[in-house]
């Protein structure tokens, strides 16, 4: 039993590596800072925020209903959260944990989140009780923007204008934002959900609240292998393109974006995760893996990002080919 | 015997963030630190500030600001991961990324004096000759300058400069000729005697030292057993920290006659209370802010209350009142 069950632990990990070091290739060279923001960032706030809804999503997630006005107002789309974790049961975690918002209730002045318990911090996390208050840092961070060729115009275009969004587990947070943009805006979004099993796909309801059109996909069933995936994708999108495509959850799911942006022409965004502390850019523990000079940093996840431009490697070279003007 | 007073509530503690510092009617927290008189004696550690934490906390509350360290030339710091953290604390190896004097001056230190409290500036060298030029490059921006010589020395296969009091000796003399401004010395925890350090740095014209960096540890994964950090080699801080820092910090502050700023594991006035009662001077506070962005108004707003709520003229007085 116990060795059966080391023997799965291994093998778990040896995937995981796997994973990550796919994650880590894919992701080489990849990305962009995005030019500046149309819309200015909102400042940043520190909050108590009260939590009104802690509970159990799926198999591996929970979701937090924070109560913090100012944020639910301001925040923008793909912005993002850092959660203190409070001393509980004798552990105590000195760094606050960077989430992203996953949904916006402004009306309600409160915010969602949805979180994997997997290190310390987060299983400390769980054992936080509604009615009680979480010290919240945000919003913060470059978001997810629909550029110009995705709004529908004054006018109004003949056809709607589209978006395609994937995400992969958690990562599904940081697109929601945009998928309740979107359905502000008109524009038609096509959510692909991923996840290892229908039981932990993440943001089944809240597509469909935003009428958004959903492509559930599972490790389970193989669905969201990315060959399958991408064949998929092309063969939905063939006759009209999406307007533009926005992803997180995995850098493998970023270079399928990234490929499927350059063989339709249309703009990538990606949103990347990375380990840090201040959330703010002062800590720069979360310089993005891009090859570098050694002697110049890798733009910053918490402020340079999260979402940054998704380009073909060679594309991109090709791209600073071009002469100027 | 003091007893220390139970913990605000998160409630209790917003409300007095919120509220306006109390007038201070008598008590006088300013610190100096050669020719710079500090209002307050509460300071960032450096690489644990920067001016976009104004955006969150009034910094004109506090004592000084302290910059991320300077090098000469450009440098992009460590591979990713960059920090993680343990049960013994966290642990970064970003690796002190720097535009360079130049770069320092172009893009960070207007956004620094707009915060309209004194900037220390660090700076920072691999080898002992390194610091000068770097002060030199400054052109007199700052208000003081803190030398981190907790940098690998290239020229003694990568010991800390700050570890022999010979090479600290060395950077103080060169960059005193270069400022007239007060030098303060950071030196690491791994030293076989902290006062000899402090005293080199005093001898060679050192305005105060700092007592100290983060520990050099080596944080692994659980399931592999593999380096966590891309470096493998991080430094180790927060509160755990705290009871070997403030060993160094009384040897320190027995060994020298300037001022011993202390800088490990400081989240609370309590814990800077701590450094004060073993001869501390002033306080610097790093991963405390990262949790608790206003952990360092909240120190400075305590102490005051503390001296008001005793008639303590001081921080002096305060301790002294403490022992009576």
């Amino acid at each position: 039993m116990t060795v059966t069950t080391a023997l799965g632990d291994l093998a778990a990990l040896r995937r995981q590596q796997a994973f990550a070091a796919a994650d880590e290739a894919a992701l080489d060279g990849l990305i962009a800072v995005r030019p500046p923001e149309r819309v200015p960032r909102p400042d940043p706030v520190w909050d108590d925020a009260r939590v009104l809804v802690h509970e159990v999503v799926g198999e591996r997630y929970r979701r937090l209903v924070l109560a913090t006005d100012t944020i639910a107002t301001t925040a923008l789309a793909g912005q993002f959260l850092m959660i203190t974790v409070p001393p509980t049961g004798g552990e105590r975690i000195l760094l606050p944990r960077p989430m992203a918002i996953h949904r916006r209730h402004p009306d309600q002045g409160t915010v969602e989140v949805i979180y994997g318990s997997a290190g310390r911090g987060t299983t400390a996390l769980t054992d936080v009780l509604v009615g009680e208050s979480l010290l919240v840092t945000g919003p913060l961070g470059r978001g997810f923007e629909f550029p110009d060729a995705a709004l529908p115009t004054e006018t109004g275009p003949e056809a709607p204008r589209t978006a395609l969004m994937i995400g992969r587990g958690v990562g599904v947070c940081a697109i929601m934002g945009s998928v309740e943009d979107a359905a502000r805006l008109g524009i038609a979004a096509t959510v692909v959900l991923s996840g290892r099993s229908p039981a932990n796909l993440i943001g089944l309801a809240d597509c469909a609240e935003l009428g958004a059109t959903v492509i559930p996909v599972t490790d389970d069933d193989g669905s969201s292998a990315l060959p399958a995936l991408g064949e998929r994708l092309r063969g939905l999108f063939a006759w009209a393109p999406p307007d533009v495509i926005l992803a997180c959850g995995a850098g493998v799911l970023a270079r399928l974006a990234a490929d499927l942006g350059a063989e339709w022409g249309a703009p990538v965004q990606v949103s990347l995760e990375a380990h840090m502390a201040c959330g703010l850019g002062y800590c720069h523990g979360c310089a993005a893996p891009v090859a570098t000079d050694p002697a110049v940093e890798g733009p910053l996840v918490c402020v340079d990002g999260p979402v940054f431009d998704a380009v073909l490697p060679d594309r991109a070279a090709a791209g600073r080919e071009k002469p100027a003007g | 015997m003091t007893i220390a007073p139970p913990q605000p509530s998160m409630d209790a503690r917003r409300a007095f963030f919120d509220a306006r510092p109390a007038a201070s009617v008598a008590v006088d927290l300013s610190v100096r630190i050669g020719s710079l008189t500090l209002a307050n004696p509460v300071m960032p550690a450096s690489g644990c500030f920067g001016p976009s934490l104004g955006r969150l906390i009034p910094v004109a509350e506090l004592g000084a600001v302290v910059t991320k360290t300077v090098f000469g030339t450009p440098r992009g710091g460590n591979a990713a991961h960059r920090l993680t953290e343990l049960r013994a604390g966290m642990v970064n190896s970003v690796g002190i990324p720097s535009r360079g004097a130049a770069g320092y001056l172009a893009s960070q230190h207007p956004l620094y004096l707009a915060l309209g409290v004194p900037v220390i500036v660090s700076v920072g060298g691999h080898r002992s000759g390194e610091y000068a030029p770097v002060v030199r490059g400054l052109r007199g921006a700052g208000d003081a300058y803190e030398l981190n010589v907790s940098c690998p020395n290239l020229d003694r296969h990568g010991t800390d400069i700050g570890s022999d009091p010979d090479a600290i000796g060395k950077v103080v003399h060169a960059v005193r000729l270069e400022t007239d401004k007060p030098l303060i010395v950071k030196l690491p925890v791994l030293v076989s005697s902290i006062a000899d350090c402090a005293q080199a740095a005093e001898a060679a014209g050192a305005d105060a030292v700092c007592v100290a960096n983060s520990i050099p540890a080596l944080p692994l994964t659980a399931a592999t057993r593999s380096p966590i950090l891309g470096n493998v080699i991080g430094g180790l801080s927060g509160p755990n920290i705290r009871p070997v820092v403030l060993r160094l910090v009384w040897l320190a502050s027995r060994a020298v006659d300037i001022p011993v700023i202390a800088c490990g594991g400081i989240e609370t006035a309590d814990d800077a209370l701590d450094y004060f009662s073993v001869g501390a001077h002033a306080v610097q506070v790093g991963t405390a802010s990262f949790g608790r962005p206003f952990a360092m108004v909240e120190i400075v707003r305590a102490l005051q209350e503390r001296c008001e709520g005793v008639a303590a003229a001081d921080i002096t007085e305060l301790i002294e009142l403490w022992r009576a």
